[in-house]
């Protein structure tokens, strides 16, 4: 013990640093898109939604895609998941080509998709218990006991999706997504429907649970909210508007962590990161604004 | 106070049948006069002789043949409506047959179920199966067809296998339209099933209405079975109401 303070102790502080960049570096890729089109075809022909789109993500990342609506962030998103088949291109999670959803990824719906008729509980563990199959039922339990208590709604667990609030439901269908635990998670604008208080309260839940897990969680999150995807992202990837999307600029967020939700809209540097992303994505600042 | 309202609507209905009683000189018997058939009627409601049988054994055996036929339908129905609500391909090669045997009246599969059983009850209850399939079939169709995406979504990202997606999804979702399509079953089963027995004979709530009521010369014994066949068949519907109600979810 007392040898290893020392050995820290007589370390320089830029020498850590070092390796602390250099592990970043070389952490382990877990998303990487590459060359991906999507095609999908209409009464009118082919409408292409999102074209040759490069994208790598590391293990432990946050990264959000932003766009305005419609520009097929979802769809990149559902190349991911499994859910949307690339015309073109392919995908790779974990090291594995996507052709399906998987229990490596979960996914959090933008309208939370919880069975209306099962329990709060039962919403758990049937998915727990689709997924996992090879341990025995009192362990199952406990998943789903442990989830819902992160998301601090054990007493609830006996309601029907019906009886709760939008932001309880959004927590259930996170605790579902936890309890799988997988490597990657997706969220689908998952605070899209929340009142801005709510969903003030969800991001700081949403990063307590990533840290509770080591930050060891690759999360992709769409959103069309500047201050949601810089408060909680590694990386913004800004996209442009449809059809036929591209990513139109990567920005970095580095923003050390913890970060606190009231100190960190003073910091220059979010300052910087907030107006990069909004003449990005906002083409109109004043009803004088020329366009 | 729904009470109210109902002993209202009793009483106005009594007020026209008197009304009826008095313009056509008691050819049609007053509620009173029905009510003292009734009482007689209903004087050993289950005797079962030979020769004999009360109102209620009638009734019971009417019951029994809906219970068997729309039993056998809804049994068949429910799976046939699943599975067309679920496959495209099911839906074009079945659609077309439903299409074509459900405008069918009831009492035409009559002859043709005697000339297979050989048997008037069996015919009878052959009518109520054939009848009682098409709002179930097309009704569990119409559920199955329209599973939110959101739902099949959920079972995509969590790997359901085919037995949790439909227990957990297809039929939690399509109960509420099966059971709309058993409640419209039950409610052409019961009317069909006293035309059935007027054609059939055998022990039955129709046969009561022909033979007593109609060839034994006794308007009011018709009217007692009108009477009995609607409190009945309402209680039916109650019945599947109840179980609408049960099993109807909140979002």
């Amino acid at each position: 013990m007392s040898q290893t303070s020392i050995i820290a102790a007589e370390e320089d502080i830029t020498e850590i640093a070092d390796r602390i960049l250099e592990q970043t570096y070389s952490a382990p890729v877990s998303i990487e898109i590459n060359n991906v089109t999507v095609s999908f075809k209409t009464p009118g022909g082919t409408y292409t939604a999102i074209k040759d789109i490069d994208l790598t993500v590391k293990k432990g990342e946050i990264v959000s895609l932003i766009g305005h609506s419609g520009c097929g962030k979802s769809t990149l998103m559902g190349t991911i998941s499994g859910m949307v088949k690339p015309t073109g291109g392919m995908v790779l999670a974990n090291g594995k080509k996507v052709t399906s959803p998987g229990p490596d990824r979960g996914i959090v719906f933008q309208n939370y998709s919880l069975l209306p008729w099962l329990t709060v509980y039962k919403n758990i563990y049937v998915a727990v218990d689709s997924v996992i199959k090879n341990i025995p039922e009192t362990e199952k339990i406990k998943l789903v006991e442990t989830n819902l208590k992160m998301v601090n709604l054990w007493e609830h667990k006996d309601k029907l999706p019906g009886q709760l609030s939008g932001g309880m439901k959004q927590r259930v269908a996170i605790a579902r997504a936890f309890s799988i635990n997988p490597k990657i998670l997706l969220l689908d604008e998952p605070f899209g429907a929340l009142d801005a208080l709510t969903k003030s309260a969800m991001h700081i839940e949403l990063l307590k649970l990533w840290t509770l897990d080591h930050r060891e969680k690759t999360i992709i999150m769409v959103t069309h909210d500047i201050e949601e995807a810089i408060f909680l992202s590694d990386k913004v990837v800004v996209m442009n508007n449809g059809p036929a999307t591209t990513i139109k600029e990567i920005v970095d967020v580095p923003l050390k962590r913890p970060r606190n939700k009231k100190d960190i809209v003073y910091d220059p540097k979010y300052m910087e990161i907030h107006d990069r992303l909004s003449n990005l994505l906002i083409d109109k600042f004043s009803i004088d604004d020329e366009h | 106070m729904s009470v109210v309202y109902f002993l209202a609507g009793m009483v106005i209905m009594g007020g026209i049948w008197a009304l009826i009683a008095k313009i056509t000189k008691n050819e049609i018997p007053t509620p009173l006069a029905t009510w003292a058939v009734f009482k007689e009627v209903m004087h050993h409601p289950f005797q079962n002789d030979a020769d004999q049988k009360g109102i209620g054994t009638k009734l019971l055996s009417s019951l029994g043949r809906v219970s068997i036929g729309f039993g056998l339908g809804s049994l068949f129905a429910i799976p046939l409506g699943l599975i067309m609500g679920s496959s495209k391909i099911a839906m074009k090669i079945i659609n077309p047959m439903v299409q074509i045997l459900k405008p069918v009246s009831p009492l035409a599969w009559f002859p043709l179920g005697l000339a297979i059983f050989q048997d008037s009850p069996k015919a009878s209850i052959f009518m109520i199966f054939i009848c009682s399939l098409w709002p179930t079939l097309i009704n569990a169709a119409f559920g199955a067809s329209n599973i939110p995406q959101d739902h099949k979504n959920v079972s995509k990202a969590f790997g359901f296998s085919t037995w949790k997606y439909l227990t957990k999804i297809l039929l939690p979702f399509s109960l509420p339209h099966i059971i709309t399509g058993l409640r419209l079953s039950i409610g052409i089963a019961w009317m069909v099933i006293v035309a059935g027995e007027m054609l059939s004979g055998g022990i039955g709530l129709g046969n009561f209405v022909w033979e007593e009521g109609f060839n034994g010369g006794s308007v009011a014994k018709i009217l007692v079975a009108i009477i009995i066949i609607g409190i009945v068949g309402s209680l039916l519907d109650r019945c599947f109401t109840w179980l609408q109600q049960k099993f109807s979810y909140a979002a």
